[in-house]
């Protein structure tokens, strides 16, 4: 438990996943820099036209406050009261050292230093401010024909509305197109991960012991590489397991008259045991008993070499598991009290190969006679339109783990090397279930220590019939 | 090679009483494998045969047509003539009973060597025990065996097809006749028609059939029953494509229909 989930705190994000979150990112990062350059740009733009507009207005304000000054014996007050700024805009005159302003919003002490222009320089002063009612630009403009120095304070509020506003579009903007690169991604992440998809599936195929299955050839230039490996591969291990099972059968092949001559002549010496001194009737004994034992490792062999060569190496007839069992039980000496397997007349018929169905019940009945303490029970029923066979046994079980590792070949439970047998006889059950489009496993005897091991092949009447 | 054309009775006593009495019960075996060949010839001495062997094809045929062979134990797979051309050649000469010693499994070679002729197989490697009850099963009660008990149950004769030309299932003389002639029949063909006919119109299950033609229990091939319905049919059907006399009845077996 708690490896699983170390496992998921450093697992790394799925090759979809990351497409998606790079296309996301991406989208976001060039829509951020897309959105602030734009504002930045619009920005200094509206600003400079904003500065400009302000200092026009205030050249002409500027230039009407002169002309009325220039008139002899006009007041300032007079003059800044017939000049008509915009709403938005506020003006002061400083002649000498007084101040004049056209309305009450506006005074001296607004008047930032670096504005304090004398009336002779030449140069015309602006700077942005604060202001209660948001941001103003106040132009200074030196008047020195009359010894004057005028200010317009213009509010540019609206450009501050402007800017926020075309901040949030901008924002709004970076959002979207980064979900929709994000949306943009996955499809990719899609297209690019559906090749996979149909390998994994063509692999999950392959691994379910269907060699035949290939990927279809493709156009695609990106994918006919991954397409070509992918299916020279499977025809590399096709060809290593069929080089396999044709080494194994013909290995086993070979040995098939040496031991019949073997056998024979075991046979011959048997039958005139009493010829023989005791000490050569215990080599015998010996002799006997091994050869029985490389007499079963060779026909479980050669069962397998059978099955391997697939459907056709099989034998079908319909076969009634109850009788088949009840003949592999009687002959493995199997109590039949121990047997729980339909009356007569149940429906317990499978299309099989007879010699195939009977080596498997066999093994399966030698394995707990031989490995696990004995045959505990035998059970024969139908269920969802399948006969399944179960064999109890009396041994300390199978761990958890090795429950799937048991069919696999030359495998043993125990200590190593303990027990006899090659342990290939689960393995020919294995093959030769699947070979009979059925299933085996192996599980926990119920209510004892023992383990249970089950086939279920598909019932010849078809149907549910459990 | 050795050529066992010359039968040698065996000096040891007969422990299973395999012989009729008045002849001991010969065995032919054919087999290219000298390991094999020699314990197999202990084996079958020590179980009361005598036994003639031949290495080629060619050498047992000469033993054949002394006509007096009982068995006959094969090996499939010869240099020179190989099993199969071996049991069509020796069919015409003798009726014994041919056991298939195969090394191979496959489906299409034992079928071939029991439409070859031969009666029964076994697969390599084989208990010699097993053997020797397939070489009991398919000598007990032959026609040529003055049994009693043959004789005895079989003294009726039996009209199987009243249609001209008549055929006949003569129980006593354990021959089966068409007309005025005899049908060629093997020991095995016969037993297995005398089984059907016992009584004509029951339905016989391949297995049943097996079990008491074969000696076979439960596990043994039904081919070989299938193989030999076959070749009975092409022996006394008018027409082997259509069978009315002996006719198969879908999923249960075969029946022997009288007429």
């Amino acid at each position: 438990m708690s490896d699983d989930s170390a496992e998921s705190r450093t697992r790394r994000l799925g090759l979809g996943a990351t497409i998606m979150v790079s296309f996301a990112l991406g989208g976001l990062l060039l829509a951020a820099t897309m959105a602030v350059g734009t504002y930045l740009t619009a920005r200094r733009y509206l600003i400079e036209q904003r500065e400009r507009t302000a200092t026009r207005q205030a050249f002409a304000d500027a230039a009407y406050v002169r002309d009325g000054l220039l008139t002899s014996g006009a007041k300032v007050s007079d003059v800044l009261g017939a000049v008509s700024p915009p709403a938005d805009a506020a003006v002061l005159v400083r002649r000498g050292n007084r101040w004049f302003a056209s309305s009450l919003q506006v005074s001296e002490k607004d008047v930032p230093a670096q504005l304090l222009v004398g009336p002779t320089d030449r140069t015309v002063a602006l700077t942005w401010q604060r202001t209660p009612d948001g941001p103003a630009v106040m132009v200074a403009v030196p008047l020195p024909a009359v010894n004057a120095t005028f200010f317009e304070r213009t509010s540019v509020a609206e450009l501050d509305s402007t800017l926020t506003a075309l901040r949030i579009v901008l924002a709004v903007f970076a959002v979207i197109t980064s979900a929709a690169a994000a949306v943009l991604g996955r499809w990719a992440a899609r297209r690019v991960l559906a090749p996979l998809d149909e390998v994994a599936a063509a692999a999950a195929q392959i691994a379910g012991g269907s060699l035949e299955i290939r990927l279809d050839s493709t156009e695609d230039p990106d994918l006919a590489t991954i397409v070509a490996s992918f299916n020279s591969m499977v025809d590399a291990v096709n060809d290593r397991i069929r080089r396999d099972a044709q080494f194994a059968a013909d290995v086993s092949h070979e040995l098939r008259s040496p031991l019949t001559a073997l056998m024979t002549s075991v046979a011959v010496m048997d039958g005139r045991r009493a010829d023989l001194p005791q000490r050569s009737q215990q080599a015998l004994d010996l002799v006997k008993r091994d050869l029985d034992r490389f007499h079963r490792a060779l026909q479980d062999l050669l069962e397998l070499g059978r099955m391997e060569t697939g459907a056709s190496g099989l034998l079908l007839s319909t076969v009634d598991l109850s009788e088949l069992v009840r003949h592999a039980a009687d002959s493995m000496n199997v109590p039949p009290e121990l047997l729980h397997v339909p009356p007569d007349g149940a429906r317990t018929s499978v299309l099989a190969d007879k010699t195939a169905v009977n080596s498997a019940v066999r093994n399966l009945l030698e394995n707990a006679q031989r490995h696990a303490g004995g045959v505990a029970s035998v059970v024969v029923r139908t269920e969802h339109g399948h006969v399944v066979i179960s064999v109890d046994d009396a041994g300390s079980g199978v761990p958890k783990e090795d429950r799937r590792r048991v069919f696999e070949r030359f495998v043993r439970g125990g200590s190593r090397g303990a027990l006899p047998g090659a342990g290939l006889g689960l393995s020919l059950v294995a093959e030769t279930v699947r070979a009979h489009g059925g299933a085996v496993w192996c599980s926990e005897a119920p209510g004892g220590r023992g383990a249970r091991f089950t086939i279920e092949l598909p019932s010849s009447l078809g149907g549910d019939d459990g | 090679m050795t050529n066992g054309a010359v039968p040698v009775a065996t000096s040891q006593a007969d422990p299973g009483g395999w012989h009729d009495g008045r002849t001991m019960t010969q065995v032919l075996i054919l087999e290219d494998d000298d390991g094999i060949r020699t314990s197999l010839r202990m084996a079958l001495e020590d179980a009361g045969y005598v036994v003639s062997d031949a290495a080629r094809a060619e050498d047992a045929l000469a033993v054949v047509a002394d006509g007096t062979v009982d068995l006959m134990l094969v090996d499939l797979m010869l240099g020179g003539m190989d099993g199969y051309t071996f049991i069509r050649r020796a069919r015409p000469e003798s009726d014994a009973p041919i056991i298939v010693i195969s090394a191979r499994e496959d489906t299409a070679d034992i079928v071939a060597a029991l439409e070859a002729g031969a009666d029964d197989y076994v697969t390599k490697p084989f208990v010699v025990q097993e053997l020797v009850a397939r070489l009991r099963a398919l000598r007990r009660r032959g026609p040529r065996v003055g049994d009693s008990d043959v004789a005895r149950d079989d003294a009726d004769t039996l009209v199987l097809d009243s249609r001209e030309p008549e055929l006949v299932l003569d129980g006593g003389a354990g021959q089966v006749r068409r007309g005025g002639d005899d049908v060629l029949l093997t020991v095995t063909e016969y037993r297995l028609l005398r089984e059907l006919a016992s009584p004509p119109g029951r339905v016989r299950s391949r297995p049943s059939l097996l079990e008491a033609v074969w000696d076979r229990g439960f596990f043994g091939d039904e081919r070989i029953v299938d193989v030999h319905i076959r070749r009975l049919r092409t022996k006394i059907e008018h027409d082997p494509g259509g069978p009315d006399i002996v006719v198969t009845v879908r999923g249960l077996g075969y029946r022997l229909d009288l007429w």
